[in-house]
């Protein structure tokens, strides 16, 4: 059997594009829009939330055979708030600068649906190592279109990748001008329409 | 075992570990952390003189060269004093100086304001003149991304440079943060103290202008100094901050 057959390739995969979090079932919109001006910022939240989210799948697997079903919520919660926490501290000791950008919306990952949702949906029924890859898979998920997302925002609100600017300076002189819509929310709106436009005519059931 | 008592075991040992393994976090990447924060306060003095370009990436190494060599810290007591090495006063004020060529070029006031949500931390230059707002920056704040939150942003602290802190007849009069654009809110002959506020964040502005016109008052004495002309070289024998001087 090819790995690309595997149940394991497909938990992994299908957060990718057939079923993405942001695309099917639309969780996560807040900090996708919050986060996106930029693609470093889109970057670092994507894969914060990609550890938050793989590690609470796995913990909360491994522990879902002994979870008291009355406080399972709660308990759940708890450990994703410890995760997030311990993501926040990270980025305070070695990316300042972007988990100042990033302000509240890292310890907002706590109320990201996507990672309740993933917990309550699929570690509480399924063995560790699938848990942790579909936490994988719907992690990088997320960051992909919040990359994608802030590709366009920041290449067409500032003229810059990265931070480095892309747009050569005869494009200015020649009057080309950047789009500020692209730096305010709703631009992330459409942008998220037209990319959920877009994934809803390549995959087609 | 009861099922009541399991759950409460359960729970239990789910806050102890989370706590542990929160605490060690916390812990561990202290220094780190302090230290980027030591970085951050002394880059944002920096920016409020303008000695660094917004616009460019620098090493902490660069930093903490560039403070070295343009800033020092003094201490003042209530009536604007220099305090020296051996005195101290009941009320010291830290000032930070902005040293040219041996003289003062700006001295910068750190700000601790009421914000909306929260407290508002940042550093406010002046002018020798002791009258001319030279930067205004923020390190630290709560207010919310995108309303509050944008006095942090550059478009909006640009605004202050250049904002009197005296009228025409030279009284104190502070720097406002105005309700709207201060083309269509303020007087002509006022909008040399005032700057343009944020839509969706008048409170945020309130609370700030308030906190600005404190510290400033407090920091009349040492401005008054600048305005006479008293004050634009140091002995040497200055009482330094100690390296803590800001919780």
């Amino acid at each position: 059997m090819k790995i690309t057959q595997t149940k394991s390739f497909k938990i992994f995969s299908d957060p990718f594009l057939k079923n993405n979090p942001i695309f099917m079932q639309m969780l996560g919109i807040c900090s996708a829009l919050a986060v996106t001006v930029q693609l470093k910022t889109a970057f670092v939240m994507g894969l914060s939330l990609t550890f938050v989210l793989a590690f609470s799948n796995l913990i909360i697997s491994l522990l879902r055979n002994v979870i008291p079903r009355n406080i399972r919520m709660i308990v759940e919660l708890s450990i994703i708030a410890t995760l997030v926490i311990i993501a926040d501290e990270m980025l305070r000791a070695f990316l300042y600068d972007i988990s100042k950008q990033l302000s509240v919306f890292v310890g907002l990952i706590i109320t990201n649906c996507i990672v309740m949702g993933r917990a309550e949906t699929f570690a509480l029924g399924n063995p560790p190592g699938l848990s942790f890859l579909d936490g994988l898979g719907n992690g990088i998920g997320y960051g992909t279109v919040l990359v994608a997302v802030a590709f366009i925002r920041e290449l067409l609100g500032s003229g810059r990748l990265f931070g480095y600017s892309v747009i050569p300076r005869s494009f200015y002189a020649a009057g080309y001008e950047d789009m500020g819509f692209m730096l305010l929310a709703p631009a992330a709106f459409i942008i998220i329409g037209l990319l959920v436009w877009l994934q809803n005519s390549i995959v087609k059931d | 075992m009861s099922d009541a008592l399991k759950s409460f075991l359960f729970a239990a040992a789910t806050c102890l570990i989370c706590t542990l393994s929160l605490t060690a976090a916390s812990t561990g990447l202290k220094g780190l952390q302090q230290k980027n924060i030591a970085i951050d306060r002394q880059k944002n003095i920096l920016k409020s003189v303008g000695l660094l370009d917004e616009t460019v990436k620098y090493t902490h190494a660069e930093i903490s060269r560039q403070y070295a060599d343009n800033i020092k810290c003094i201490r003042v007591d209530e009536t604007g004093a220099i305090l020296t090495n051996d005195q101290s006063a009941a009320n010291e004020l830290p000032v930070y100086l902005y040293m040219k060529s041996r003289q003062i070029e700006a001295y910068i006031l750190p700000i601790d304001s009421q914000g909306l949500w929260g407290r508002i931390l940042g550093y406010l230059a002046l002018k020798n003149d002791g009258a001319t707002i030279a930067g205004f920056t923020v390190y630290k704040h709560s207010e919310t991304p995108g309303l509050g939150g944008e006095i942090e942003k550059q478009w909006f602290r640009k605004n202050f440079e250049g904002k009197k802190i005296v009228d025409h007849e030279g009284n104190f009069f502070s720097v406002a943060i105005a309700k709207g654009n201060i083309a269509d809110t303020v007087d002509k002959d006022r909008r040399a103290h005032y700057v343009n506020g944020i839509s969706g964040a008048t409170l945020t502005g309130k609370y700030l202008s308030s906190g600005l016109k404190n510290i400033l008052a407090a920091y009349e004495p040492v401005s008054l100094k600048f305005r006479s002309r008293q004050l634009l070289n140091l002995s040497g024998k200055e009482k330094t901050c100690p390296a803590k001087e800001e919780k």
